[in-house]
C-alpha cells in the first residue's frame, strides 16, 4: 500500500461534523491505496452502469470536435478517455488528478488500449484547488466522483469557473446526497452489505467504508445548484439519475 | 469510432501475458524518448499552479520551472507534477548543488 504523503503546502484541515479530522494527504493515500482495483470495483459495484453515466456526463458538457477540454480529479481516466473520443485528434484533454498512483494506472490503459485519439490526452498531477491553467481556457470541464472528495468545494468550483470559457459548461457526476430517506436508506445498505463485502475481498473494505461519511456529508443538489451560482455560474441544475442514486450537476459560466 | 472505454488493467498475478507488458513498456519507452518535445509541448499551455504565470521548460532537467515564484516543478514518467507541494524552491537547488561541489557561476548560469 501507498504511505500517505506529507502534508501539502495548501492543505487545509477541515472537522467534520462527526469529529473527525482529514487534511488532502489522507485522501490522496486514501485514492493511491485503492487505485490498483479501482476499474474492476467501479464495474463489479455499478454492474457496469457507472459507464453508460459517464457518458451522459461528457453529453451534458456539449463537448464536440476540436474542443479542449479538461477532466478533473480523472482518477484512471475514464471520462478522459470518453472526451478523448467526443473531442477527436484535432481537440486537446488535459487529465488532471492528485493521486501519482491513479495516473500511472491512466497512462498504462492509455498505451495497452490505445485508440489513435488518445494522443490528444495529457495526464497531470495536480491539484484541484490550485489548478494549473491559464482564465478562460477550456470549452468543457468533467469531475467524475471528485468534488465530494475536495476539501474546500467552494474554491475548487471557483477555480473551475476561472478556467472555462465564457459560455461553456461543466459536468459534475456523483453519488446523489438524496432528501428523500428511502433513497439515503437504499445508498447506506448497498454500501454495508454489498460494496464494503466486496471490498474488503481486496483488502479495502476500509476505504469503502469512507463512502457512507462522505455522502452523507456532501451536498445536496440544491446546494451544488446554489454553490455554483454563488460563485458565478449563470446557470445551474442538478439531474438526479440511476434511480435517485447518483446526480450530475451541469453548470454553465 | 467505437465509443468504449479501456478496460480496467489486469493485476500482476492475472497477467497480461508476457508479449501485454512487453507492448507496455515499448509504448512507454517511445513516449517517455519523445519527453523533449512532451516538455516543449507542456510549457505552452500550463501555467504555475500557484501564480497562474507561464512556466518554462528547463533545459536540462526534467521540469517546468515558475519564474514567477522562483519554484520549478518536476516532470515524472512523463507526467508534470503541479501540485504546489511538488514544487521546489530554485534558490535551495542552487545551494544544494554548490555545496556538492558544482561551480556556482555555472549553477546560477542553468537558469
Amino acid at each position: 500500500m501507498a504511505s500517505a504523503a506529507p502534508p501539502p503546502i495548501s492543505s487545509s484541515l477541515w472537522r467534520c461534523p462527526r469529529g473527525r479530522v482529514r487534511c488532502s494527504a489522507e485522501h490522496q493515500g486514501l485514492f493511491s491505496r485503492i487505485a490498483p482495483v479501482y476499474d474492476k470495483l467501479n464495474d463489479v459495484l455499478s454492474l457496469g452502469q457507472h459507464l453508460i453515466w459517464k457518458r451522459m456526463s461528457v453529453s451534458w458538457t456539449g463537448a464536440k470536435r476540436r474542443d479542449r477540454v479538461l477532466d478533473l480529479c480523472c482518477g484512471s481516466g475514464d471520462l478522459a478517455f470518453l472526451l478523448s473520443q467526443k473531442v477527436g485528434p484535432d481537440g486537446e484533454v488535459s487529465a488532471v488528478d492528485f493521486s501519482k498512483d491513479q495516473l500511472l494506472i491512466a497512462t498504462a490503459r492509455q498505451d495497452l488500449y490505445w485508440k489513435a485519439c488518445y494522443k490528444n490526452i495529457k495526464w497531470i498531477e495536480g491539484d484541484a484547488l490550485d489548478l494549473p491553467f491559464a482564465d478562460s481556457y477550456f470549452d468543457a470541464i468533467t469531475v467524475g466522483y471528485g468534488l465530494r472528495n475536495v476539501l474546500d468545494k467552494q474554491k475548487a468550483m471557483k477555480e473551475i469557473f476561472r478556467i472555462l470559457k465564457p459560455g461553456s459548461r461543466v459536468s459534475m457526476l456523483d453519488f446523489n446526497k438524496s432528501s428523500s430517506s428511502l433513497i439515503t436508506q437504499s445508498q447506506e445498505w448497498m454500501i454495508d452489505n454489498v460494496v464494503v463485502p466486496i471490498a474488503s475481498n481486496y483488502g479495502l473494505s476500509k476505504e469503502y467504508r469512507y463512502l457512507k461519511a462522505s455522502i452523507a456529508e456532501y451536498l445536496t443538489g440544491k446546494e451544488l445548484e446554489k454553490l455554483a451560482k454563488e460563485v458565478g455560474f449563470s446557470e445551474a441544475k442538478h439531474y438526479e439519475i440511476a434511480g435517485g442514486l447518483m446526480g450530475n450537476l451541469v453548470a454553465s459560466r | 469510432m467505437p465509443d468504449n472505454l479501456p478496460g480496467p488493467i489486469a493485476r500482476r498475478n492475472e497477467g497480461t501475458g508476457q508479449a501485454g507488458e512487453i507492448m507496455v513498456g515499448a509504448s512507454r519507452t517511445l513516449l517517455l524518448k519523445d519527453g523533449g518535445k512532451i516538455g516543449r509541448a507542456l510549457s505552452e499551455f500550463l501555467v504555475c499552479p500557484l501564480s497562474k504565470q507561464p512556466l518554462r521548460r528547463c533545459q536540462d532537467s526534467q521540469s517546468l520551472i515558475s519564474d514567477a515564484i522562483g519554484v520549478s516543478f518536476p516532470i515524472i514518467d512523463g507526467i508534470p507534477c503541479l501540485v504546489p507541494k511538488d514544487g521546489k524552491l530554485l534558490e535551495d537547488q542552487d545551494v544544494s548543488k554548490i555545496e556538492n561541489g558544482a561551480d556556482p557561476s555555472v549553477v546560477h548560469g542553468e537558469r
